[in-house]
């Protein structure tokens, strides 16, 4: 017999009893969609996650010190950066200044609602380059600007957007705490899903703080390494300086991380959780498998006469495996297609609920993985009854009531 | 020789207490063209010996010869074969499968064949034409009276146009002018040069049959050739 008249036998079969294929169905449709909608929910949050640390930029050390005398810790840092030569890309301070009014015109950001105020910080030429921005319109700040106190800025994306709409915000004064700032350029977008406001900057030149914060400290810097290997030797080395320069923490306080390893612990606890929920979703998968054998072996047993009919009209042992694997197989088959639109409904759902509208579809190989597993497992669980049903002598089965 | 069986016994329980001789020591031989009718009270082995040779069943032990060729030494599939492409079965109770429809139920031994669609599609309609269901095909077996499944059953056993045509009790279900229809077609194979083996309790139904065989207990106790009443 012919493959293709298995497989016609076997849809004539599913047909002719809708109900019974449909909750057959049910514990692999249900079991696909949830390991599919857990590990793509675990897999996408994990990959937002390591997507948000990316775009703060990779191989960064960060450091946070300050010496109780409220000097800056940052001219030292600097110098001992430049000394320790190439392992190091770049150095800046990212420090927010919280209290800075902006205004443009009528625009205050004061009066704004809370997710759109943007947030000011303090850099160095080496801003963009330590936290993954890149120049989009006219120029970034330099070594000048810093040297010669000027007041100029660099904004954000969503911060031009926010104040400046579609005019052109290059050459025009900001006012910032009563002081007129320059926009000299604009930032590309980096986030464009909004969901870390990582794009409604304003970056000054760290110099100017002497002009409109006096009294706030400066803390917070980055300090871009080369590689990622050379991450752990930097933050000894930088640690160890600081631990010098504030005199083992008596004079001042400070300490280096690196957010690599926010990363990697990250991806550590997340490939834990989606071992333990990927396994519970596996076992609803598996016991949906049994389901299928159950109900393949009670068709075998209610079709032993048509087996025997079968047989007694010609048909080999391995056409009748055949038919009743195919017809397993199809289930299963039918169930994971089923399945599968199902994860991706739930994927997406899950995606807008829970990580805020974050587009989240599971992946091809999921999905491959999730039909073939369905296919297999009805392929197995199949197996059984139909070489039982086969086995039968044509006589025994055309007895059986 | 078509059929030789020599010494065939079929045994459950052999060595028991409870032993049961089916078939106790047949032996026969049926040439081209006979019809034969195999009868006997019930548990006379007569099932027993239509299912040993339809392949249906093996044999405990004895010699069977098809056209020359020994069956005992056949695997399952060469049986499958035979059953197949040699002999077509009409059984007491139809046997139809009710999940298709009349021609489907007519074509699955051409399935099983490896037919191709269209050809399977014309002798089965071929078939049914023949016992006269031509206009039914497209029905359920459900949908169909019993007299009317028996001759779909008939179109199915000559669909493959089988040398040998085995009916098991084929009127049993039937009202007895249905019945006469249905050995009529019997008789009608049989003189278009099919092989027919009729297995009956009934001796008036052994009388469509040119040569009778009558068992017992597992044995051979009669057989003769007879007139026979033609329908």
């Amino acid at each position: 017999m012919k493959l293709n008249q298995a497989f016609k036998m076997a849809a004539k079969s599913i047909l002719a009893k809708k109900g019974r294929s449909f909750l057959t169905m049910l514990g692999i449709i249900i079991g696909i969609a949830s390991v599919m909608t857990i590990v793509s929910v675990v897999s996408g949050s994990n990959r937002k996650m390591v997507e948000y640390y990316e775009s703060m930029g990779t191989n960064r050390v960060e450091v946070s010190g300050y010496f109780y005398s409220g000097a800056s810790m940052f001219d030292q840092l600097y110098d001992y950066c430049q000394s320790l030569g190439s392992v190091v890309v770049g150095i800046t301070p990212n420090a927010q200044f919280y209290d800075g009014t902006v205004r443009y015109g009528a625009k205050n950001s004061e009066t704004m609602e809370w997710e759109q105020r943007p947030q000011v910080y303090y850099g160095s030429d080496q801003y963009s380059l330590c936290n993954n921005f890149q120049i989009a319109r006219g120029r970034d700040i330099s070594r000048f600007d810093i040297e010669e106190y000027n007041l100029i800025c660099v904004m954000g994306a969503r911060a031009a957007k926010v104040f400046f709409d579609y005019a052109d915000p290059l050459g025009q004064d900001i006012s910032i705490n009563g002081l007129p700032f320059k926009v000299v350029g604009v930032y590309a977008e980096k986030d464009p899903d909004r969901s870390y406001s990582l794009d409604n900057v304003i970056v000054l030149p760290y110099s100017v703080s002497r002009f409109i914060s006096q009294g706030s400290q400066m803390n917070e810097y980055v300090i871009k390494v080369r590689d990622a290997k050379s991450i752990n030797e930097v933050i000894t080395r930088v640690g160890d300086y600081i631990n010098t320069i504030t005199q083992n923490q008596t004079i001042g306080s400070g300490n280096v991380y690196s957010n690599n390893q926010w990363i990697d612990s990250e991806n550590d606890s997340m490939k834990m959780m989606s071992l333990v929920l990927g396994g519970i979703a596996g076992i609803s998968l598996l016991v949906g498998g049994i389901g299928i054998m159950n109900i393949m072996l009670v068709t075998v047993t209610e079709r032993t006469r048509e087996i025997g009919i079968r047989r007694a009209i010609g048909a080999e042992r391995s056409s009748i495996v055949a038919q009743f694997l195919v017809e397993a197989a199809m289930i299963c088959g039918i169930g994971g297609l089923i399945g599968i639109g199902m994860g991706y409904l739930f994927t997406n759902m899950a995606g807008k609920l829970l990580l805020e509208g974050y587009s989240l579809l599971p992946s091809v190989p999921i999905t491959a993985g999730a039909f073939g597993f369905s296919v297999i497992l009805g392929i197995v669980f199949g197996l059984y009854p139909a070489i039982k049903a086969s086995g039968l002598q044509p006589v025994v089965a055309l007895r059986a009531e | 020789m078509l059929i030789r069986l020599r010494n065939i016994y079929k045994i459950y329980g052999e060595g028991l207490e409870s032993e049961v001789r089916a078939l106790n020591g047949v032996s026969i031989g049926i040439d081209y063209g006979e019809f034969v009718a195999i009868a006997g009270a019930s548990g006379s082995g007569k099932s027993t010996m239509m299912n040993v040779l339809g392949c249906l069943d093996v044999p405990t032990y004895g010699e069977y010869y098809l056209a020359g060729e020994d069956v005992s030494e056949m695997n399952d599939k060469q049986l499958s074969h035979i059953r197949n492409k040699q002999i077509g079965f009409i059984f007491q109770g139809y046997n139809l499968i009710p999940a298709l429809t009349a021609q489907e139920n007519v074509e699955l031994p051409l399935v099983y064949q490896g037919v191709g669609a269209a050809a399977r599609r014309q002798m089965a309609l071929e078939a049914l034409e023949r016992v006269g269901l031509a206009d039914r095909a497209k029905h359920h077996p459900s949908e169909m009276s019993g007299g009317q499944q028996q001759r779909v059953a008939i179109a199915r056993a000559i669909a493959t146009r089988p040398p040998i045509i085995m009916a098991d009790e084929p009127t049993g279900a039937l009202d007895s002018k249905t019945g006469l229809e249905v050995l009529a077609f019997l008789q009608q194979f049989n003189r278009e040069g099919s092989t027919i083996l009729l297995i009956t309790h009934d001796n008036g139904i052994a009388a469509t049959a040119r040569r009778i065989v009558r068992l017992s207990d597992g044995k051979i106790v009669e057989d003769h050739e007879q007139e026979v009443d033609w329908l």
